[in-house]
């Protein structure tokens, strides 16, 4: 089994427009999906991210705030996945109920691993 | 390493976002003022935006109801504290102090939910804004899904509430009094029995919406019946029987293609007993007063249905009878026009069109397609059907909706299959 870690990806905040019914909706597909998968034992975590946050660089001798992404794209959260190869992480990540919704993009990569170092 | 929290997972009761959202922003405006109810809506929507941002990873918590509302008063805090200095708020201080009396608790949410449905109900608010001030405020509906469920669009509802709200601004009555929230019980109900007609009476395809409306309108009747602000309860239970005898037939009178099938045709056996039982125990509550009101009549017309084993076997003397006393309540030509398929059958079909003629001469009946709609109906059960055809066309070009077009539309053309040698 493989590391990988799935960066969700979106504009902004796209659930802000979700009716109350439709956020119950999106938790429990969600939910769902997640559940199964920590079943199966391949989701290691999934954690959402707060909108706050900074980006930090090194510039003339000393650390400063951004550049900053031209786009509003924000990662809201990721997934920490154990899957055989990059196919089946790809495959699991499609099968994510968010999809559906149609705002939300998704950032597959395996996580560096030599062998016999760690 | 599995996360735990994914694994120890609770689950919501339906509608839970909906309902919570309804109680939040009542609680929330009692604070804040109904001139800030728009501001107290943003509040909920931004709590419930936090609940599923944690909830959809971390797992449903074990009290959400507590964790929404932490989070709802917080955000509330914060709201109060940016706009602090703002002129909305110097006369805040008449109000409860938010950050010390600030509760969710059941008698506080019962009240502010009354209170609230009190408001979007006032007389001075058209009935179009009533309902989708209602809809959004305490059924947590978004402008979309009250757009789709109106087949109207958002827009549309948009500026009903914006004139709705800005109306509620101006209204001013004591709510704490006994009196008041008894003399406005009426315009309350009324709105809740809009909303559930909408639903029962669907101008278009979509039965989840519609049955949604229905329910809706249920829960909000029973918000009313467990207050103990209103003292006499009587039309509250009439109105849930009513619409409790009518949503016992919802299965059995769309088809699987989602037309609407006639009372004649429909599957008796699909009615939903319990809920039949449900609004008889509502019925036997309002017997036990001694006056009756329009729903109360209209839960018995229904109820009589609901028992009747069959279409032939139904009670029309004891309908018909129901409908004159309505008549006495509510003299308009609608009730007139309800009234004639029970008057047809117990006094017969040319009768009832001579009836109908009557009621067409007085009153404006006529603008109406379910009056030509009627009409053809008669002619065609005393096989006179190249008045039915006519008058079938008739009631096509007055219907306003497509669903009802088609329906007629079919009417019109099983007719026509009729050898022309029938045709009278």
């Amino acid at each position: 089994m493989r590391e990988f870690l799935l960066l969700i990806r979106s504009e902004e905040e796209p659930k802000a427009n979700l009716s109350p019914e439709q956020m119950q909706q999106h938790i429990e597909k969600i939910g769902g999906y997640l559940k199964r998968l920590t079943e199966e034992g391949r989701m290691k975590s999934a954690q959402p991210l707060e909108m706050q946050g900074t980006m930090l660089s090194y510039k003339n001798g000393q650390i400063v705030d951004g550049p900053y992404n031209e786009t509003k794209e924000i990662i809201s959260g990721y997934y920490h996945l154990l899957a055989k190869d990059l196919d089946e992480a790809i495959a699991i990540a499609k099968q994510d109920p968010r999809f559906e919704e149609g705002i939300w993009r998704m950032e597959v990569r395996p996580i560096k691993h030599v062998e016999g170092i760690n | 390493m599995s996360d735990p929290n994914l694994t120890r997972s609770h689950e919501l009761t339906s509608h839970f976002f909906r309902n919570e959202y309804g109680k939040l922003v009542a609680v929330i405006t009692r604070y804040l003022g109904t001139e800030n109810v728009e501001t107290a809506e943003d509040i909920v929507q931004e709590a419930l935006l936090k609940a599923t941002e944690h909830w959809e990873m971390r797992g449903i918590p074990e009290s959400p109801k507590a964790w929404l509302y932490t989070t709802a008063k917080n955000i509330t805090l914060n709201v109060l504290k940016r706009k602090k200095h703002q002129r909305d708020y110097a006369n805040s201080i008449e109000r409860p102090r938010l950050d010390e009396a600030f509760s969710f608790s059941e008698e506080i949410i019962e009240d502010s939910q009354l209170k609230m449905m009190y408001f979007c109900c006032h007389p001075s608010i058209s009935e179009n804004a009533q309902i989708a001030l209602i809809l959004k405020i305490l059924s947590g509906f978004s402008i979309v899904e009250i757009a789709n469920a109106f087949f109207s669009n958002e827009q549309t509802i948009n500026k009903r509430l914006v004139r709705g709200r800005k109306q509620m601004r101006t209204i001013s009555f004591d709510l704490d009094s006994k009196d008041v929230i008894e003399e406005r019980l009426g315009s309350v109900l009324k709105t809740i029995y809009l909303i559930f007609t909408e639903g029962y009476f669907p101008s278009h395809k979509n039965s989840v919406v519609r049955s949604d409306l229905c329910l809706e309108a249920i829960r909000l009747a029973k918000l009313l019946t467990e207050s103990n602000n209103i003292v006499d309860k009587t039309d509250c239970y009439a109105l849930l029987a009513l619409m409790y005898f009518n949503i016992s037939r919802f299965k059995s009178r769309i088809s699987d293609d989602g037309e609407i099938i006639d009372l004649k045709e429909q599957d008796r056996s699909k009615w939903d007993a319990p809920l039949i039982q449900t609004g008889t125990q509502y019925l036997n509550r309002i017997t036990e007063g001694n006056s009756i009101n329009k729903y109360g009549i209209l839960a018995t017309i229904s109820a009589n249905h609901c028992i009747s084993p069959s279409y032939e076997a139904t009670n029309w003397v004891q309908i018909l009878a129901l409908y004159d006393q309505l008549l006495l309540l509510e003299d308009s030509p609608i009730v007139h026009l309800n009234r004639i398929v029970a008057f047809s059958e117990v006094e017969g079909n040319e009768k009832a069109i001579e009836e109908l003629f009557q009621l067409e001469a007085r009153s404006d009946i006529a603008n109406y397609y379910l009056y030509h709609f009627t009409l053809a109906e008669l002619y065609k059960q005393c096989s006179k059907h190249k008045k039915a055809q006519l008058y079938y066309e008739k009631a096509f070009h007055l219907a306003r909706n497509e669903r009802d077009k088609e329906l007629l539309q079919k009417k019109i053309n099983t007719l026509v299959l009729i050898p022309p040698s029938q045709l009278s």
